[in-house]
């Protein structure tokens, strides 16, 4: 991952707590004390200037009762993971044929999945 | 104590405590808690007021390192409002400013180390204040103030040139972790490495595990995995031994960390399992997030 989608990341980190926090109809000092954090630290946080302790970023993950998917969502959206390089190094790894069928692979899934989940305000 | 003069005198006073010091360096906590003991006692039965202060700020010291520091807050709140002599002051206030960074209220620590260096100006020993700007500079650090707190560390090291003692290894170590972070790897490691070494020259294993932790850290940030994976095991099995709960979870993390950044998700998985399973049992998603996000960038290893 290069330096400048890292920083992105942690930005996007901080954006996404103060949205959760506004979704929830939260102040600074309210979560920054749920959080048993000052309020100055939160602010930095939002804004991606704060390093905290595993502890404490566990804690500001707990907090938000949303499936860690959602919380993230926007990060990894952004975020390219290690396995994500492994998958691509993988895939062109791999003769044009082959390389086809995957494509092909995945556009079944992609249909299976819709079908599995339809639309539920039919 | 009786000296082999037979004699009580100040010098005993002043064996125990550097025989608590010298434990203290090794890790032997009890045992320096011990002698630490045996010189309160002393300095209330034949010592002056200062002796006692300092013996007790010493106690609290060892509290503090603990995980016992809670119970010693009073004491040392009350020697440094009641005491008039800079040097117990600056004692008492150093070891509140300890407390507060080993409970993670930054902040009171800063408040703390400053009236601490304050102290050390006035008293102008510079073991005294280079301790004073290292503490200061572990407050900073905490808040996330890399910058300044390199300059309290460089501070520290100005004033203790050539030396070669536990406490200068540590201000190595704290200044090394804060060029990882600024992006001067190439300082950082050889700060790291020289303080890995000076602390295994005084045999001080409690805190090797430091240099190994952020050594790990610093191999990851440049991409060197395995190297990671070898400070990381290090770290992991030292902090095991002397039970040091918070590096036992910074180990675990970069552990999985180094192990996904190099695309052994299995292994990444299983050190992320752990950490949920042992530190962060409510946490069930932890082990799929930490896979997917990458968050490097907003762990401190030092708060």
């Amino acid at each position: 991952m290069s330096t400048a989608s890292k920083v992105r990341q942690i930005q996007l980190v901080g954006q996404k707590i103060r949205q959760l926090r506004k979704e929830h109809k939260l102040t600074q000092v309210e979560l920054s004390h749920r959080l048993g954090i000052q309020q100055s630290d939160l602010s930095r946080m939002e804004q991606g200037e704060y390093r905290v302790s595993l502890d404490t970023l566990f804690r500001i993950l707990a907090e938000f009762k949303v499936g860690i998917g959602e919380f993230f969502e926007d990060v990894a959206k952004e975020s390219i993971t290690p396995r994500d390089v492994q998958l691509v190094q993988k895939f062109k790894d791999l003769p044009d044929h082959a390389q086809r069928e995957v494509e092909d692979f995945i556009a079944f899934k992609q249909a299976q999945g819709r079908r599995e989940s339809p639309d539920t305000d039919d | 104590m009786i000296t082999d003069t037979g004699k009580v005198d100040g010098a005993a006073f002043e064996e125990l405590r550097s025989l608590a010091h010298r434990a203290v360096d090794a890790g032997r906590l009890e045992e320096a808690q011990s002698f630490i003991e045996q010189a309160l006692a002393w300095a209330r039965e034949h010592g002056t007021q200062q002796q006692v202060d300092h013996a007790s700020c010493n106690r609290a010291a060892l509290a503090i390192q603990l995980g016992r520091g809670e119970g010693e807050l009073a004491a040392l709140r009350e020697i440094l409002l009641r005491s008039g002599d800079p040097a117990t002051n600056r004692l008492a206030a150093y070891h509140l400013s300890l407390h507060y960074e080993v409970v993670k209220n930054f902040k009171k620590s800063l408040f703390y180390a400053r009236i601490a260096r304050d102290r050390a100006n006035v008293l102008g020993v510079p073991e005294w204040l280079a301790s004073s700007h290292n503490q200061l500079g572990n407050a900073l650090l905490g808040e996330s103030l890399i910058d300044e707190a390199s300059r309290e560390y460089e501070q520290a090291l100005e004033l203790m040139p050539g030396e070669r003692s536990v406490v200068r290894a540590l201000v190595l170590n704290n200044l090394g972790y804060c060029r990882v972070l600024q992006r001067r790897s190439h300082e950082g490691y050889a700060l790291l490495y020289e303080a890995l070494s000076d602390l295994r020259k005084f045999r001080a294993l409690r805190y090797q595990v430091l240099p190994h932790l952020d050594l790990c850290f610093a191999h990851l940030e440049t991409g060197r995995y395995r190297l990671a994976n070898r400070q990381g095991m290090l770290a992991l099995r030292l902090a095991e031994e002397t039970g040091q709960i918070d590096s036992i979870k910074n180990a675990l993390y970069l552990l999985g960390e180094a192990a996904n950044l190099s695309g052994d998700t299995e292994t990444a998985r299983e050190h992320f399992t752990r950490l949920h399973r042992e530190f962060f049992p409510d946490q069930t998603y932890l082990p799929g997030f930490l896979l997917a996000v990458d968050v490097r960038k907003l762990v401190n290893l030092h708060a």
